[in-house]
Protein backbone atom coordinates (compact mmCIF):
# COMPACT_ATOMS: atom_id res chain seq x y z
CA UNK A 1 0.00 0.00 0.00
CA UNK A 2 1.26 3.40 -0.65
CA UNK A 3 0.07 6.71 0.51
CA UNK A 4 1.04 10.23 0.03
CA UNK A 5 1.69 11.82 3.28
CA UNK A 6 0.35 10.41 7.25
CA UNK A 7 -2.85 12.65 6.18
CA UNK A 8 -4.14 10.64 3.62
CA UNK A 9 -4.48 7.68 6.71
CA UNK A 10 -7.60 9.44 7.77
CA UNK A 11 -9.07 7.81 4.63
CA UNK A 12 -8.15 4.27 6.11
CA UNK A 13 -11.00 2.81 8.70
CA UNK A 14 -10.03 -0.55 10.61
CA UNK A 15 -13.20 -1.80 11.86
CA UNK A 16 -14.08 -1.62 15.08
CA UNK A 17 -15.27 -5.21 15.62
CA UNK A 18 -12.79 -7.38 13.85
CA UNK A 19 -9.61 -5.22 12.99
CA UNK A 20 -10.11 -5.62 8.93
CA UNK A 21 -8.59 -2.64 7.04
CA UNK A 22 -11.02 -1.12 4.55
CA UNK A 23 -10.98 2.23 2.75
CA UNK A 24 -13.12 4.94 3.40
CA UNK A 25 -15.39 5.92 -0.07
CA UNK A 26 -18.05 8.38 -0.05
CA UNK A 27 -21.51 8.07 0.61
CA UNK A 28 -24.75 9.02 0.31
CA UNK A 29 -26.44 11.27 3.04
CA UNK A 30 -27.75 9.81 5.75
CA UNK A 31 -26.27 6.09 4.86
CA UNK A 32 -23.67 3.79 6.66
CA UNK A 33 -20.91 2.30 5.58
CA UNK A 34 -20.59 -1.71 6.69
CA UNK A 35 -17.46 -4.26 7.04
CA UNK A 36 -17.43 -6.44 4.73
CA UNK A 37 -15.84 -9.49 7.03
CA UNK A 38 -18.30 -8.92 10.15
CA UNK A 39 -20.84 -6.87 9.10
CA UNK A 40 -20.16 -3.57 11.92
CA UNK A 41 -21.15 -0.41 10.90
CA UNK A 42 -18.03 1.82 10.11
CA UNK A 43 -18.99 5.04 9.94
CA UNK A 44 -21.82 6.83 8.78
CA UNK A 45 -22.41 10.22 6.82
CA UNK A 46 -24.61 12.71 8.51
CA UNK A 47 -24.50 16.10 7.09
CA UNK A 48 -26.49 17.19 10.36
CA UNK A 49 -24.51 15.24 12.42
CA UNK A 50 -23.66 18.39 15.06
CA UNK A 51 -27.07 20.02 14.79
CA UNK A 52 -28.80 17.00 15.60
CA UNK A 53 -26.03 16.03 18.15
CA UNK A 54 -26.40 19.18 19.74
CA UNK A 55 -30.45 18.53 20.03
CA UNK A 56 -29.79 15.45 21.35
CA UNK A 57 -27.72 15.77 23.86
CA UNK A 58 -29.43 18.90 25.16
CA UNK A 59 -33.09 16.73 25.68
CA UNK A 60 -30.29 14.04 27.20
CA UNK A 61 -28.68 16.79 29.59
CA UNK A 62 -32.49 17.69 30.51
CA UNK A 63 -34.14 14.25 31.23
CA UNK A 64 -30.66 13.92 33.55
CA UNK A 65 -31.31 16.85 35.66
CA UNK A 66 -35.10 15.43 35.71
CA UNK A 67 -34.26 12.10 36.57
CA UNK A 68 -31.79 13.66 39.65
CA UNK A 69 -34.33 15.86 40.82
CA UNK A 70 -37.64 13.67 41.76
CA UNK A 71 -37.84 10.35 43.33
CA UNK A 72 -37.10 6.95 40.75
CA UNK A 73 -39.63 4.45 42.68
CA UNK A 74 -41.60 4.31 45.89
CA UNK A 75 -41.98 1.49 47.81
CA UNK A 76 -44.52 1.03 50.71
CA UNK A 77 -43.64 -1.67 53.14
CA UNK A 78 -46.17 -2.21 56.08
CA UNK A 79 -47.58 1.18 55.78
CA UNK A 80 -44.03 2.79 55.81
CA UNK A 81 -43.19 4.42 52.69
CA UNK A 82 -39.55 4.51 51.05
CA UNK A 83 -38.25 6.42 47.73
CA UNK A 84 -35.03 6.23 45.89
CA UNK A 85 -33.31 8.72 44.14
CA UNK A 86 -29.79 8.57 42.45
CA UNK A 87 -27.60 10.36 44.85
CA UNK A 88 -29.91 8.15 47.50
CA UNK A 89 -28.32 5.25 46.21
CA UNK A 90 -25.03 6.08 46.80
CA UNK A 91 -24.69 8.26 50.09
CA UNK A 92 -26.40 5.22 52.07
CA UNK A 93 -23.48 3.13 50.99
CA UNK A 94 -20.92 6.29 52.36
CA UNK A 95 -23.43 6.08 55.63
CA UNK A 96 -23.48 2.44 56.07
CA UNK A 97 -19.28 2.66 55.61
CA UNK A 98 -19.23 0.95 52.04
CA UNK A 99 -16.90 3.89 50.70
CA UNK A 100 -15.33 1.85 48.19
CA UNK A 101 -18.45 0.94 46.41
CA UNK A 102 -20.19 3.88 47.48
CA UNK A 103 -17.60 5.83 45.14
CA UNK A 104 -17.56 3.24 42.57
CA UNK A 105 -21.62 4.14 42.91
CA UNK A 106 -21.20 8.00 42.65
CA UNK A 107 -18.87 8.05 40.02
CA UNK A 108 -20.43 5.51 37.58
CA UNK A 109 -24.09 6.31 38.03
CA UNK A 110 -23.75 10.06 38.87
CA UNK A 111 -20.89 11.60 37.70
CA UNK A 112 -19.82 9.84 34.81
CA UNK A 113 -22.78 10.06 32.88
CA UNK A 114 -23.52 13.97 33.87
CA UNK A 115 -20.27 14.82 32.93
CA UNK A 116 -20.53 12.75 29.70
CA UNK A 117 -23.50 14.50 28.08
CA UNK A 118 -22.32 17.89 29.28
CA UNK A 119 -19.22 17.32 27.54
CA UNK A 120 -21.31 15.96 24.35
CA UNK A 121 -22.76 19.33 24.36
CA UNK A 122 -20.28 21.46 24.68
CA UNK A 123 -18.84 19.65 22.23
CA UNK A 124 -21.75 20.18 19.95
CA UNK A 125 -22.77 23.03 20.37
CA UNK A 126 -18.97 24.54 19.65
CA UNK A 127 -19.06 22.32 16.38
CA UNK A 128 -22.44 23.49 15.27
CA UNK A 129 -20.72 27.04 15.56
CA UNK A 130 -17.53 25.94 13.95
CA UNK A 131 -15.73 27.18 17.09
CA UNK A 132 -12.43 26.79 18.72
CA UNK A 133 -10.81 23.79 17.39
CA UNK A 134 -8.30 23.08 19.66
CA UNK A 135 -10.72 22.65 22.70
CA UNK A 136 -12.86 20.34 20.13
CA UNK A 137 -10.08 18.18 20.08
CA UNK A 138 -9.53 18.14 24.36
CA UNK A 139 -13.25 17.23 24.56
CA UNK A 140 -13.32 14.35 22.15
CA UNK A 141 -10.39 12.93 23.96
CA UNK A 142 -12.14 13.44 27.37
CA UNK A 143 -15.29 11.56 26.19
CA UNK A 144 -13.11 9.10 24.59
CA UNK A 145 -12.00 8.52 28.30
CA UNK A 146 -15.34 8.72 30.12
CA UNK A 147 -17.62 6.81 27.78
CA UNK A 148 -16.52 3.29 28.86
CA UNK A 149 -17.34 4.09 32.92
CA UNK A 150 -20.97 5.54 32.02
CA UNK A 151 -23.26 2.88 33.37
CA UNK A 152 -26.61 4.77 33.62
CA UNK A 153 -27.86 2.22 31.48
CA UNK A 154 -26.56 -0.69 33.64
CA UNK A 155 -28.13 1.17 36.63
CA UNK A 156 -31.84 1.61 34.69
CA UNK A 157 -31.88 -2.25 34.38
CA UNK A 158 -30.11 -3.00 38.23
CA UNK A 159 -33.69 -0.67 39.37
CA UNK A 160 -36.04 -3.30 37.30
CA UNK A 161 -34.45 -6.05 38.62
CA UNK A 162 -34.27 -4.92 42.36
CA UNK A 163 -37.78 -3.97 41.83
CA UNK A 164 -38.63 -7.78 40.68
CA UNK A 165 -37.36 -8.85 43.56
CA UNK A 166 -39.26 -6.13 46.06
CA UNK A 167 -42.65 -7.96 44.46
CA UNK A 168 -44.31 -9.37 47.40
CA UNK A 169 -42.67 -7.50 49.89
CA UNK A 170 -43.79 -4.07 48.60
CA UNK A 171 -45.96 -1.57 47.11
CA UNK A 172 -44.15 -0.46 44.33
CA UNK A 173 -44.93 2.90 42.67
CA UNK A 174 -42.68 4.16 39.92
CA UNK A 175 -41.78 7.92 39.71
CA UNK A 176 -41.32 10.54 37.21
CA UNK A 177 -38.14 10.54 37.44
CA UNK A 178 -37.93 6.66 36.45
CA UNK A 179 -39.17 7.27 33.12
CA UNK A 180 -36.98 10.79 32.67
CA UNK A 181 -33.77 8.28 33.62
CA UNK A 182 -35.27 5.79 31.19
CA UNK A 183 -35.30 8.47 28.37
CA UNK A 184 -32.04 9.57 29.45
CA UNK A 185 -30.78 6.24 28.54
CA UNK A 186 -31.86 5.40 25.06
CA UNK A 187 -30.49 9.21 24.65
CA UNK A 188 -27.23 8.54 25.95
CA UNK A 189 -27.35 4.71 23.94
CA UNK A 190 -27.64 6.71 20.70
CA UNK A 191 -25.28 9.08 21.40
CA UNK A 192 -22.44 7.14 22.55
CA UNK A 193 -22.86 4.19 20.80
CA UNK A 194 -25.10 4.94 17.60
CA UNK A 195 -22.42 8.16 16.50
CA UNK A 196 -19.20 6.67 16.81
CA UNK A 197 -16.49 8.99 18.10
CA UNK A 198 -14.72 8.29 14.71
CA UNK A 199 -17.55 10.17 13.25
CA UNK A 200 -17.11 13.47 15.36
CA UNK A 201 -13.47 13.23 14.14
CA UNK A 202 -14.47 13.07 10.99
CA UNK A 203 -16.81 15.79 11.19
CA UNK A 204 -14.63 17.98 12.94
CA UNK A 205 -11.91 17.09 9.98
CA UNK A 206 -14.37 18.27 7.24
CA UNK A 207 -15.54 21.75 9.24
CA UNK A 208 -11.93 23.09 10.19
CA UNK A 209 -10.85 22.37 6.19
CA UNK A 210 -14.23 24.07 4.85
CA UNK A 211 -12.91 26.84 7.07
CA UNK A 212 -9.22 26.63 5.82
CA UNK A 213 -10.47 26.77 1.99
CA UNK B 1 5.53 9.07 -1.21
CA UNK B 2 5.64 6.20 1.93
CA UNK B 3 5.40 2.59 1.12
CA UNK B 4 3.71 1.21 4.10
CA UNK B 5 2.91 -2.63 5.03
CA UNK B 6 -1.05 -3.20 5.97
CA UNK B 7 0.58 -4.85 9.20
CA UNK B 8 1.78 -2.09 10.41
CA UNK B 9 -1.67 0.04 10.23
CA UNK B 10 -2.21 0.66 14.28
CA UNK B 11 -5.95 2.30 15.50
CA UNK B 12 -5.55 4.67 18.18
CA UNK B 13 -7.86 3.19 21.06
CA UNK B 14 -8.61 6.96 22.20
CA UNK B 15 -9.61 8.60 18.96
CA UNK B 16 -9.30 5.64 16.61
CA UNK B 17 -7.53 7.00 13.71
CA UNK B 18 -4.91 4.84 11.91
CA UNK B 19 -1.41 5.20 12.68
CA UNK B 20 1.55 3.89 11.20
CA UNK B 21 3.38 1.83 13.96
CA UNK B 22 6.79 2.81 13.75
CA UNK B 23 8.05 0.71 16.65
CA UNK B 24 9.48 2.01 19.49
CA UNK B 25 7.36 5.09 20.72
CA UNK B 26 3.57 5.66 18.72
CA UNK B 27 2.02 9.21 19.63
CA UNK B 28 -1.45 9.08 17.74
CA UNK B 29 -0.90 11.48 14.82
CA UNK B 30 -4.58 12.88 15.48
CA UNK B 31 -5.22 12.90 19.08
CA UNK B 32 -1.47 13.22 20.71
CA UNK B 33 -2.07 9.86 22.49
CA UNK B 34 0.80 7.84 23.45
CA UNK B 35 -0.09 4.28 22.03
CA UNK B 36 1.14 1.74 24.06
CA UNK B 37 3.99 2.96 25.77
CA UNK B 38 5.17 -0.15 27.53
CA UNK B 39 6.84 -1.96 24.67
CA UNK B 40 8.71 -4.63 26.63
CA UNK B 41 6.11 -5.75 28.72
CA UNK B 42 2.83 -5.63 26.48
CA UNK B 43 0.78 -8.05 27.91
CA UNK B 44 1.98 -7.52 31.56
CA UNK B 45 -0.27 -4.63 32.82
CA UNK B 46 -2.96 -6.63 31.83
CA UNK B 47 -2.19 -9.83 33.22
CA UNK B 48 -1.36 -7.77 36.39
CA UNK B 49 -4.78 -6.19 36.51
CA UNK B 50 -6.47 -9.70 35.82
CA UNK B 51 -4.96 -11.59 38.13
CA UNK B 52 -5.84 -8.82 41.01
CA UNK B 53 -9.58 -9.16 39.57
CA UNK B 54 -9.77 -13.10 40.52
CA UNK B 55 -8.20 -12.61 43.66
CA UNK B 56 -10.92 -10.51 44.40
CA UNK B 57 -13.43 -12.47 42.84
CA UNK B 58 -12.76 -15.28 45.68
CA UNK B 59 -13.88 -13.25 48.77
CA UNK B 60 -17.27 -12.05 46.37
CA UNK B 61 -18.17 -15.62 46.21
CA UNK B 62 -17.84 -16.77 49.62
CA UNK B 63 -19.02 -13.33 52.04
CA UNK B 64 -22.33 -12.21 52.26
CA UNK B 65 -23.71 -10.13 49.50
CA UNK B 66 -26.49 -8.97 50.98
CA UNK B 67 -27.46 -9.54 54.93
CA UNK B 68 -31.03 -8.92 55.73
CA UNK B 69 -32.53 -7.36 58.83
CA UNK B 70 -35.80 -8.34 60.07
CA UNK B 71 -36.48 -7.40 64.39
CA UNK B 72 -32.20 -7.79 64.77
CA UNK B 73 -32.01 -11.67 63.01
CA UNK B 74 -29.59 -11.01 60.62
CA UNK B 75 -28.95 -12.92 57.59
CA UNK B 76 -26.48 -12.96 54.93
CA UNK B 77 -26.78 -14.35 51.33
CA UNK B 78 -23.82 -14.90 49.21
CA UNK B 79 -24.25 -14.42 45.06
CA UNK B 80 -24.90 -17.85 44.47
CA UNK B 81 -27.48 -18.15 47.40
CA UNK B 82 -28.84 -15.41 46.06
CA UNK B 83 -29.44 -16.84 42.73
CA UNK B 84 -30.36 -20.49 44.45
CA UNK B 85 -33.31 -18.21 46.78
CA UNK B 86 -34.83 -16.33 43.54
CA UNK B 87 -34.97 -19.89 41.68
CA UNK B 88 -36.63 -21.13 44.35
CA UNK B 89 -39.32 -18.90 44.90
CA UNK B 90 -39.79 -19.14 41.03
CA UNK B 91 -38.75 -15.99 39.97
CA UNK B 92 -36.31 -17.63 36.92
CA UNK B 93 -35.43 -14.97 34.56
CA UNK B 94 -34.42 -12.24 37.91
CA UNK B 95 -32.30 -15.37 38.89
CA UNK B 96 -30.91 -16.18 35.46
CA UNK B 97 -30.03 -12.37 35.12
CA UNK B 98 -28.14 -12.20 38.12
CA UNK B 99 -26.92 -15.39 37.03
CA UNK B 100 -25.36 -14.05 33.61
CA UNK B 101 -24.78 -11.01 35.20
CA UNK B 102 -22.69 -12.26 38.47
CA UNK B 103 -21.39 -15.66 37.95
CA UNK B 104 -21.09 -16.31 34.03
CA UNK B 105 -20.12 -12.94 32.60
CA UNK B 106 -16.82 -12.45 35.41
CA UNK B 107 -16.16 -15.91 34.78
CA UNK B 108 -16.17 -15.86 31.12
CA UNK B 109 -14.63 -13.05 31.01
CA UNK B 110 -11.22 -13.81 32.66
CA UNK B 111 -11.30 -17.42 30.71
CA UNK B 112 -11.32 -15.58 27.62
CA UNK B 113 -8.84 -12.64 28.58
CA UNK B 114 -6.43 -15.39 29.62
CA UNK B 115 -6.78 -17.35 26.73
CA UNK B 116 -6.37 -13.98 24.61
CA UNK B 117 -3.01 -13.22 26.53
CA UNK B 118 -1.46 -16.48 26.53
CA UNK B 119 -2.56 -16.83 22.80
CA UNK B 120 -0.41 -13.59 21.96
CA UNK B 121 2.80 -14.90 23.56
CA UNK B 122 2.61 -18.43 22.33
CA UNK B 123 0.38 -19.45 19.19
CA UNK B 124 -1.61 -21.96 20.66
CA UNK B 125 -5.03 -23.20 18.86
CA UNK B 126 -5.26 -22.26 14.93
CA UNK B 127 -7.68 -19.84 15.78
CA UNK B 128 -8.24 -16.87 12.69
CA UNK B 129 -6.86 -13.59 13.95
CA UNK B 130 -10.61 -12.18 12.95
CA UNK B 131 -12.29 -14.32 15.59
CA UNK B 132 -9.95 -13.19 18.16
CA UNK B 133 -10.70 -9.67 17.25
CA UNK B 134 -14.40 -10.60 17.98
CA UNK B 135 -13.47 -12.06 21.18
CA UNK B 136 -12.15 -9.10 22.57
CA UNK B 137 -14.92 -7.15 21.19
CA UNK B 138 -17.34 -9.28 23.02
CA UNK B 139 -15.73 -9.00 26.25
CA UNK B 140 -15.81 -5.16 25.81
CA UNK B 141 -19.41 -5.06 25.27
CA UNK B 142 -20.58 -7.38 28.40
CA UNK B 143 -17.91 -6.55 30.85
CA UNK B 144 -19.40 -3.68 32.86
CA UNK B 145 -23.02 -5.40 32.73
CA UNK B 146 -21.60 -7.61 35.89
CA UNK B 147 -21.84 -4.33 37.89
CA UNK B 148 -25.66 -5.26 37.62
CA UNK B 149 -25.73 -6.95 41.41
CA UNK B 150 -23.78 -4.37 42.82
CA UNK B 151 -26.31 -1.58 42.05
CA UNK B 152 -28.94 -4.06 42.98
CA UNK B 153 -27.71 -4.27 46.16
CA UNK B 154 -27.02 -0.37 46.45
CA UNK B 155 -30.99 0.53 45.52
CA UNK B 156 -32.06 -2.39 48.04
CA UNK B 157 -29.99 -0.68 50.88
CA UNK B 158 -31.18 2.80 49.64
CA UNK B 159 -34.81 1.42 49.58
CA UNK B 160 -35.23 -0.95 52.70
CA UNK B 161 -34.06 0.89 55.78
CA UNK B 162 -36.43 1.17 58.67
CA UNK B 163 -36.36 0.61 62.27
CA UNK B 164 -37.02 -3.07 62.43
CA UNK B 165 -36.30 -3.98 58.62
CA UNK B 166 -32.77 -3.47 57.10
CA UNK B 167 -31.06 -4.54 54.22
CA UNK B 168 -27.53 -3.67 54.43
CA UNK B 169 -24.76 -4.45 51.75
CA UNK B 170 -22.12 -7.17 52.66
CA UNK B 171 -18.74 -8.10 52.23
CA UNK B 172 -19.01 -9.27 49.07
CA UNK B 173 -20.24 -5.70 47.16
CA UNK B 174 -17.22 -4.23 47.62
CA UNK B 175 -15.17 -7.11 46.53
CA UNK B 176 -16.97 -7.63 43.83
CA UNK B 177 -16.83 -4.18 42.45
CA UNK B 178 -13.04 -4.40 42.99
CA UNK B 179 -13.28 -7.47 40.68
CA UNK B 180 -15.52 -5.95 38.12
CA UNK B 181 -13.45 -2.69 37.94
CA UNK B 182 -9.94 -4.39 37.55
CA UNK B 183 -11.39 -6.96 35.28
CA UNK B 184 -12.85 -3.83 33.55
CA UNK B 185 -8.71 -1.95 33.67
CA UNK B 186 -7.47 -5.27 32.29
CA UNK B 187 -9.86 -5.31 29.15
CA UNK B 188 -8.60 -1.63 28.38
CA UNK B 189 -4.98 -2.37 29.17
CA UNK B 190 -4.98 -5.21 26.83
CA UNK B 191 -3.34 -4.55 23.41
CA UNK B 192 -5.46 -5.37 20.24
CA UNK B 193 -2.79 -4.60 18.15
CA UNK B 194 -1.09 -8.09 19.28
CA UNK B 195 -3.53 -10.26 18.14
Amino acid sequence: MKIENEDELDKIIICPKCYSIHQEVPIKDGSKALCSHCNAVLYRYDSNLAKNGLALSLTALIFFVLANMFPLIKVDILGIEQYLTIPKTFLVLFDSGFFIVGFFAMFLIFVFPLLLILLYTVLFFILYLKLAKPLSKQLLILISHIEPWSMAEIFLVSILVSLVKLIGYAQIHIGVSFWALAAYVILDIYITRHIHISEIWMLRNRIYEDDRN
Amino acid sequence: MIEIDEKDLIRCPICEAVNINKGKTNICRRCGTHIYKHHKFRTEKSWAYLITAIIAYIPANLYPMLITSQFGHREGSTILGGVILLWEHQSYPIALVIFFASIMIPILKFLILIYLLISVKYPLGKDKKINKHKLYYFTEIIGPWSMIDVFVVAILAALIHMNNIQIIAGTAATAFALSVFFTLLAAHAFDEQLI
